[in-house]
């Protein structure tokens, strides 16, 4: 825990200061999480912000201090799902957005390296959201949380409030369609 | 199953990478009073229709009060208490000239 139980408490009845303290110590690594979960960096503070602003409206529901960290990954994976599920019902706006920014990117091209590491990364977390184009939004967040974000199966039994072995099909079968792209794409790679 | 392993910890690496590629980020100095502006907004909207709800709910009452008020006070009244036959019968009488008196004939001056 970033924040003492007391801190959440004090928080759930309405004390201001102390929620402004929780966003302060959650929502860097917050953001970093969507940013992983939704691979678009510029709208990344935006969810974060509607993350803690369902925290906010959520908290007196709360039952425990104790289980204040799974909820809060739970606010933050359902606002990563709902945002990605109404990018998908925006394809073109996304293709359009992705392409302009692939033309900055080549305008910006100066030689130096800080510049080719930060293509380098761009055009990993281009492959890696291809890839995982192979799963629904769910199981996308849902891999990412396990094999990126490092959580352990209880912890995502805590989040998803689902059974441990359900999930464990689920990640399995998410995974062999992911690794399945992979493959292809990889083959692809070496043909052409 | 070797070549699948393989595309396993290919696949690993590659989830690593991206995991270092996406580090966590900094936010802008506009995050919190952003937030704080969208909390705002949303206690206003919750407020306003909570205040909406209020006011429906008040004036639903007083229009039940009004109805179950107009719907009693008929029964209150003497003229409820007579049945529809006798006043049927009250106002259309036997006894009335109208109905069994002798037939008076009007003769003018062209009928004789």
């Amino acid at each position: 825990m970033l924040v003492d139980f007391e801190l959440v408490r004090r928080a759930q009845h309405g004390d201001s200061a102390a929620f402004n303290e929780i966003v302060l110590a959650y929502r860097k690594r917050t953001m970093g999480t969507i940013g992983r979960l939704i691979a678009r960096t510029e709208d990344v503070e935006d969810v974060a912000q509607e993350v803690f602003l369902r925290l906010y409206f959520s908290l007196d529901q709360l039952r425990a201090p104790e289980v204040f960290e799974p909820w809060l990954y739970r606010l933050t994976v359902n606002a990563a799902y709902d945002y990605l599920r109404k990018q998908r019902r925006r394809p073109e706006f996304r293709m359009s957005d992705l392409s302009e920014q692939q033309v900055m990117m080549a305008d910006a091209v100066a030689g130096g390296k800080a510049e080719h590491d930060q293509q380098q990364k761009k055009k990993l977390r281009e492959t890696v959201d291809s890839l995982l184009g192979a799963v629904s939004e769910a199981d996308r967040v849902l891999l990412l949380m396990k094999e990126v974000e490092g959580l352990s199966l209880r912890e995502l039994e805590k989040i998803y409030r689902v059974k441990e072995n359900a999930l464990k099909v689920r990640l399995f079968r998410a995974r062999q369609r992911v690794l399945k792209a992979f493959e292809t794409a990889e083959r692809k790679n070496e043909n052409g | 199953m070797y070549p699948m392993q393989g595309g396993n910890d290919k696949l690993d690496s590659l989830l690593q990478a991206y995991r270092e590629a996406c580090p966590d980020r900094e936010p802008s100095a506009n995050f919190m009073p952003g937030l704080w502006r969208r909390i705002e907004s949303r206690r206003n909207f919750t407020f306003s229709f909570q205040r909406m709800v209020r006011s429906f709910v008040t004036v639903a009452a007083a229009v039940t009060i009004a109805i179950g008020v107009y719907v009693s006070l008929p029964r209150a009244t003497p003229a409820s208490e007579v049945t529809y036959l006798e006043a049927l019968a009250e106002a259309n009488s036997l006894d009335t000239p109208e109905n069994v008196g002798p037939v008076r004939l009007e003769l003018n001056e062209a009928g004789r």
